[in-house]
């Protein structure tokens, strides 16, 4: 589903010139559940960002689902997003004057779905990530780990190729953040391709696939034990 | 703690110079609007008030029962008989209520004045001009004297002292009594007052309005009592007498005739709110004019509000900026009045900026601005800087409390904790005033339309004369009663001038009507029309149509002895349908016997118009210089050709200096001319309505600007989010501006009701006038929709373009 080869990312200001990324290649395919860490600095969320198209690249090849990405315009990446690509931040990036069902509708409202069709879409997936008692509420009004079930909504509900996840644990308690990663994994084993960023083993865990990234370099790649969900199970 | 604050607030200025410089100089601009209609208002109240008898001097105007007319003038044995049975009555004094313009003579030194007054020994108690020189009352009690200003004086005597002098005038010398010094403004600003303004044939004469007339009553008297006495003076006098001498109960003669009212306008405030006289001029200097006053207050009070508007706008909006340094603030123990304090002290110090920027406006502009109103205003007086710092604490409440009220009232903790910035208070606020903003941007709009039509289509109309290439040659002569011998002589003179193409002449001018009118009454019909006495070939030469009958022509005799033309309007008015061949009794009489003189109809003159195009065509009656010899004309009307204008010219003025009268300069004035000048304040109305135009959509452009650029900026982090989520340019581009199109159209429909309000009241003025189509509104709403959108697009646009990373993250 992508591939990555060669892939490179200077950050250029007007003394220093700083390699996020130096050459990374990479391959995910469709159902993948990949996990990327490493410390601050060392270029995983660059390249979350370029794969999801809200930054570009330098140098380097990026396919997605066999298309080259690398040097398509604004108008083009925006289109490619909006059909392929679904988010989920740490902060969860909601529109706080918008209610749960108008957040979750705007996917669908850029990708001119049918009115009668995104309700249905909506409640659906409401009704999934047992948010529909929530639905006319604000944001504002909702606990953390509801409002990152109502931004992995957003990022599902227009049925995207591939989740990007950037540390969706990170701004939530170990309850919610359990339960998030519960949701991912649920996803997971339905057959959705994710891609998540995060500085928790424990998170890491959860995937079928770990990449550690130091100074924009995959240094080691390692593949999870399945015992977690003995682990969880026990819990 | 004032350093403290002047520290941020410097601060603040540096960050965003170019908003702080568009805050201050828009509300310089509203200061500098208020500051010129403030000058002007200051020098209209002005006028008479250094006059201690302001208010026991009244002036006394007619309103004439039969025709509605009201005139300024009275008759000399009203006042004399006021005068005498009415002791509250302290003095009357007769004037002329017009300027003469004419040559001042003392030995060889000529002086020409254009401020010369008659009156009679009345005056000074009723303008108590301070005397510097001579005699200090009974000034003009002998019919030769004069007095005169100092600067009249200092001009004619250089340093001779011109007490007992004799000058001369109009062919007469008179004696100088008095010199005085002219206060200033005033309703009467004469350089000359001659005595002896009575003529001796109107001394009996109830019916001869030919005066001004002041009457002073004595302190405490009652003016409504007075009023009441005069009334019944002329009652008794005129009214009563007229009914006797005609056989007719009294009742019946003011059914038949009407009765005269009397009016009495208290000099303190005639200038501005005195009655109008029908033929708009009560004294010399002229009336003020209330209705610009109110325009100028009115519109220069609607931009002040419009640049407070955008001050309170811009302060609450930024405050967002400012919320964590007051969270802080209030933290560390500052108290909301502190606070308020602090917010109200920036807004004073942005007000001093503005007002001194409003004044090197005003100062700049002042020439211009005298130019137009036709004064000479200054900057300065006591009354005035105490109106500028009036301005200055009213600004300074209204632009300053709202925002330091709104800031004051942040909570601190959730300043604090962030998050504050998308906070949705004052919001509603801030969109009103935006709408509000649309509505005067509207309103100004769709007014400077309709005032720019109506005044295009008075200066195209056709007037039903041409005066292109036609020249207006005041004629005056020492004799009256030589002229039309004289004009004859000159006439064929003139004629043989290389390049005229025409000599001609009526009793009146284009534009300002004839020089007079005279009653009748046709059929049971009474009538007013004004006399057209004018040479043959008059109606040719102005290309001036008849419609039915022929012109008056020299091979008639009776031509000039019983003929005549009447216009539309009067065949109209006299239900006349075949009017060729009718006889009408005229109102004057034949001197041996009381029969009137009769006319025979001979033709019907197309309308045109004689005055501007406010008034209505009045009825016209035509008849040849001859057939009267009133000699009252005193223009000639000369065709020239368009080529060698110049030398026409100068031949022209060498003729009229060696021939017609040396005493008198030369001068001229194209007819089309002439009659531009009765929609000259329409065209000044239209230029003042352009200027503030351009004011006003520069400010509500930079409101607008300011605002949006806040409300999107306080929206980059949606913005960011809805990218990510994949929406394109365009759309969030009408994401962005969809709710200023909807401001904009409901500005827009606040504004047309007033627009529609008081333009209409405006075009009322005009007899001749333009319908309220849509165009202006349409044309308004399309230009006020296209400017919205530029702005808030350019803006929309360059906020879509932002690197969305930066908001997801760091927000």
């Amino acid at each position: 589903m992508i591939t990555i080869q060669n892939l490179t990312k200077v950050f250029r200001t007007e003394e220093v010139e700083t390699s996020a990324l130096s050459g990374i290649s990479l391959e995910i395919k469709k159902g993948d559940f990949l996990t990327i860490m490493g410390p601050s600095g060392c270029g995983k969320s660059t390249l979350l960002n370029i794969i999801g198209l809200l930054d570009s690249a330098t140098d380097g090849s990026y396919k997605l689902l066999d298309q080259e990405m690398i040097g398509l315009k604004e108008k083009g990446r925006a289109a490619v997003r909006k059909e392929n690509i679904g988010f989920i931040f740490q902060n969860f990036n909601l529109i706080d004057e918008l209610s749960v069902y108008d957040n979750i509708e705007l996917p669908l409202l850029y990708n001119n779905v049918k009115a009668s069709d995104r309700k249905q879409k909506i409640e659906a997936i409401a009704e999934k990530l047992n948010i529909s008692h929530r639905l006319k509420h604000y944001p504002q009004q909702l606990s953390g780990g509801q409002q990152q079930r109502v931004a992995v909504a957003r990022a599902l509900v227009n049925d995207p190729k591939i989740i990007l996840a950037d540390e969706p644990t990170g701004n939530l308690d170990s309850k919610n953040g359990n339960e998030v990663m519960e949701l991912l994994t649920d996803l997971h084993a339905k057959g959705a391709t994710i891609l998540m960023v995060t500085h928790s083993d424990y998170d890491a865990s959860f995937s079928q696939k770990t990449i550690h990234m130091k100074d924009g370099v995959i240094f080691s790649e390692r593949f999870n034990q399945r015992n977690v969900d003995v682990f969880m199970d026990a819990k | 703690m004032i350093f403290n604050w002047f520290k941020i607030f410097i601060y603040h200025l540096k960050q965003s110079k170019l908003f702080s410089f568009l805050n201050v100089l828009g509300l310089s601009i509203g200061i500098a609007g208020v500051i010129f209609a403030i000058l002007y208002w200051n020098n209209e109240n002005a006028y008479d008030q250094w006059n201690p008898e302001k208010e026991n001097v009244y002036q006394v105007l007619n309103k004439i029962g039969m025709t509605g007319d009201t005139w300024a003038t009275s008759s000399i044995p009203f006042g004399e008989t006021c005068k005498a049975t009415i002791p509250e009555i302290e003095s009357i004094a007769f004037l002329n209520i017009w300027y003469s313009e004419a040559p001042i003579k003392y030995k060889d030194q000529k002086v020409m004045d254009k401020k010369i007054m008659g009156a009679d020994n009345g005056f000074f108690d009723v303008f108590p001009f301070p005397i510097l020189k001579g005699a200090k009352t009974n000034i003009l009690k002998e019919n030769n004297s004069v007095a005169m200003s100092e600067e009249a004086a200092k001009l004619l005597f250089k340093d001779e002292d011109p007490i007992g002098k004799s000058v001369s005038y109009e062919s007469k010398t008179y004696i100088v009594k008095s010199i005085y010094r002219l206060m200033k403004p005033s309703s009467i600003e004469p350089n000359f007052v001659f005595g002896g303004v009575r003529r001796e044939q109107d001394k009996d004469s109830w019916g001869n309005f030919n005066y001004g007339l002041m009457v002073k009553i004595k302190k405490g008297a009652d003016p409504v009592a007075v009023l009441k006495k005069m009334q019944n003076v002329d009652f008794v006098n005129r009214t009563l007498k007229d009914a006797k001498e005609s056989g007719m109960t009294v009742a019946q003669h003011i059914k038949e005739y009407g009765q005269t009212t009397v009016i009495l306008d208290q000099l303190k405030t005639a200038r501005l709110y005195g009655t109008k006289s029908s033929s708009g001029r009560n004294f010399p200097e002229g009336r003020g004019n209330l209705q610009l006053l109110y325009i100028m207050v009115g519109l220069s009070i609607l931009i002040l509000v419009l640049s407070l508007v955008n001050y309170i706008n811009l302060a609450t909006a930024s405050a967002i900026k400012r919320a964590k340094e007051v969270g802080v603030r209030k933290i560390v123990g500052a108290t909301k009045k502190q606070i308020i304090a602090q917010f109200i002290f920036e807004t004073a110090i942005i007000v001093i900026l503005a007002i001194i920027f409003a004044l090197a406006i005003v100062e700049l502009s002042l020439p211009y601005y005298n130019n137009f109103l036709k004064k000479t205003l200054t900057m300065n007086g006591g009354e005035f800087y105490l109106q500028l710092i009036f301005i200055f604490g009213l600004v300074i409440v209204l632009a300053g409390i709202f925002p330091a009220v709104y800031i004051s009232n942040f909570e601190t903790l959730k300043v604090l904790k962030g998050n504050f910035s998308r906070s949705k208070s004052g919001i509603w606020v801030r969109n009103s005033m935006l709408i509000f903003q649309f509505g005067i941007a509207a309103f100004f709009i769709i007014g400077a339309l309709i005032v720019n039509s109506q005044v295009n289509y008075m200066m195209n109309k056709d007037l039903g004369f041409s005066g292109d290439q036609i020249i207006r040659i005041p004629y005056s002569l020492p004799d009256f009663r030589t002229k039309t011998d004289k004009y004859q002589t000159a006439k064929q003179e003139i004629a043989k001038i290389t390049g005229v193409q025409g000599v001609t002449t009526f009793a009146g001018s284009f534009g300002n009507s004839t020089n007079s009118s005279s009653g009748f009454t046709h059929n049971g019909i009474f009538v007013q029309p004004r006399n057209v006495e004018m040479d043959f070939g008059f109606l040719e030469m102005m290309k001036i149509k008849i419609v039915k009958g022929r012109d008056l022509s020299p091979q008639f005799a009776s031509d000039t002895i019983d003929n005549w033309l009447i216009n539309e309007t009067l065949a109209k008015k006299l239900n006349l349908k075949n009017p060729i061949n009718t006889i009408i009794t005229s109102g004057w009489g034949r001197g041996n016997d009381n029969e009137n003189m009769k006319f025979k109809i001979v033709g019907v003159v197309k309308d045109f118009h004689i005055t501007g195009l406010q008034d209505k065509v009045p009825p016209m009656i035509f008849i040849n210089l001859k057939t009267l010899k009133w000699n009252n004309f005193d223009n000639i009307y000369v065709k020239v050709s368009p080529n060698n204008l110049s030398e026409t010219l100068a031949s022209l003025k060498a003729y009229w200096e060696k021939n017609v009268n040396p005493d008198y300069p030369f001068d001229y004035e194209f007819v089309n001319k002439g009659f531009a000048k009765t929609y000259e304040e329409q065209v000044k109305q239209k230029d003042v309505f352009f200027i503030l135009n351009l004011v006003v959509i520069i400010i509500a452009i930079f409101g607008l600007f300011a605002l949006a650029s806040f409300s999107m900026e306080r929206r980059l982090k949606e913005i960011a989010i809805r990218k990510t989520l994949g929406a394109e340019t365009d759309i969030l581009l009408k994401e962005l501006s969809k709710q200023y199109v909807i401001f904009c159209l409901m500005g827009f429909l606040i504004g047309i009701v007033p627009a529609y309000i008081l333009l209409q009241k405006w075009l009322e003025n005009f007899a001749f006038r333009i319908n309220v189509s849509v165009i202006p509104f349409t044309v308004a709403l399309v230009s006020l929709l296209i400017l919205t959108l530029m702005i808030v697009l350019a803006k929309a646009y360059q906020v879509t373009k932002i690197d969305i990373l930066k908001y997801l993250k760091y927000e």
